[in-house]
């Protein structure tokens, strides 16, 4: 008998500031929508734990999109895309995802996202109080200091790069498997996505003097960082929570900056409680 | 206790580790490049020549060549080689983002072939704690 994954994929039209999309979609589960958001260069797949966990499982309904130009939404038929330089900008991100929860129905979704997704976190809360139930951020900071970026895309360094880069993003202790399938996520984006991904991480992402406006009255939000985390330490998240009043943040021992996926055991240690109090909102 | 790539006694244990290990052949496949080490003022160099190392070379003069190099103090290159590092010293991209190592020289090369030199430090790694 065939054994089949709880997820299912399908694919939605979604129109972002005038272009049409064919966007690429997972979900499993009923109840309360949860949309996970995946991280800067890689895709859906990501939350795929997440996605056939029981216990999150049962009470929410997981939804994981793959953003325009990640794994199965390709970039638009309507534009010469290739004509230009791909670089994901904050409103697109936003829209996106509000644009998405409108058109599939999400009522009010709880939304979860990772490094720059992560980051995004505060700003639905800032900019769309009312569209969303809570945010989770894992990985969030204020703003990133701008760093180089042309070996991110370059004619001369393979997607291996991108892979191996991730490596030591991650803990030590997190299982070499999900290491590896973390890694092998990044190899497979388009050579231009991580790097693009980056304007906004490095470049647009930047809550200073915003953060403060965040009302958690009316959307709570709760910040996640790993022990191990390089690029945004458990300091640097602590420092953006302290701005935000009413925000919850937490410490995760034993991860790094991929906790989407690299250790599927560990977040759901941290996940579950603040979904279980999500859930009595 | 000295740093596996600068001791004579564990350079050539370290060569052939390098070069028996599965997933180093395979990232890097088609490397011939020179790597400088550096801890503080102590060097060495690792020579690849079409994926396999063919020299450790300790002491390089001034003249060697290399193709790039990747610097740390000792104590950062201890943290680095420690059986399980603390954070921010987990690997090269960790270390750099920190600014607790430098990869300096040809920059363009090094990242070519970076899934290698992070299965060669994963390498000493082990044998630093052998």
């Amino acid at each position: 008998m065939a054994r089949f994954d709880r997820a299912s994929g399908r694919y939605i039209y979604v129109e972002v500031q005038n272009i049409e999309y064919r966007v690429y979609f997972e979900e499993s589960g009923d109840g309360i929508p949860l949309l996970c958001q995946h991280s800067a260069g890689s895709d859906g797949q990501q939350w795929r734990h997440v996605l056939n966990d029981d216990q999150i499982t049962s009470r929410y309904r997981v939804v994981v999109p793959d953003l325009p130009y990640h794994g199965k939404s390709q970039p638009p038929g309507s534009v010469q895309w290739w004509k230009e330089e791909y670089r994901l900008t904050r409103s697109f991100f936003i829209d996106f995802l509000v644009e998405f929860s409108r058109v599939l129905g999400l009522e009010r979704p709880v939304y979860m996202g990772a490094c720059m997704s992560g980051c995004l976190a505060p700003y639905l809360a800032l900019e769309h109080p009312d569209k969303f139930r809570a945010v989770i951020g894992l990985e969030a900071v204020l703003r990133n200091e701008e760093v180089p970026l042309d070996f991110w895309d370059h004619p001369r360094i393979s997607n291996n790069y991108k892979a191996a880069a991730m490596w030591s993003m991650m803990a030590p202790g997190s299982p070499e498997r999900y290491k590896w399938e973390t890694m092998w996520g990044f190899s497979q984006g388009g050579p231009p996505v991580l790097k693009g991904d980056f304007n906004y991480y490095f470049k647009e992402h930047d809550l200073t003097g915003k953060a403060q406006q965040i009302d958690t009255s009316r959307v709570p939000v709760y910040l996640l960082t790993g022990e191990f985390d390089p690029a945004a330490s458990p300091e640097d998240t602590k420092q953006l929570a302290e701005q935000i009043k009413g925000a919850k943040f937490t410490e995760m021992k034993g991860i790094g900056h991929l906790s989407l996926c690299e250790n599927p055991e560990v977040l759901k240690r941290y996940l579950m409680p603040i979904l279980t109090e999500i859930a009595k909102i | 206790m000295a740093v596996i790539f600068l001791d004579s006694n564990k350079v050539e244990q370290l060569r052939n580790a390098i070069n028996n290990d599965a997933e180093f052949k395979l990232a890097a496949r088609f490397m011939s490049e020179d790597i400088l080490l550096e801890v503080a003022d102590s060097r060495s160099i690792i020579k690849v020549r079409n994926g396999v190392v063919t020299e450790i070379k300790l002491n390089p003069r001034s003249d060697d060549d290399w193709s790039f190099s990747i610097k740390a103090t000792a104590e950062s290159w201890d943290k680095l080689l420690q059986p399980s590092p603390p954070p921010f010293f987990t690997g090269l991209n960790a270390g750099m983002i920190r600014g607790n190592l430098e990869i300096v020289g040809n920059i363009e090369v090094a990242f070519a072939y970076y899934w290698a030199m992070n299965r060669m430090l994963d390498i000493m790694r082990q044998l630093q704690n052998k």
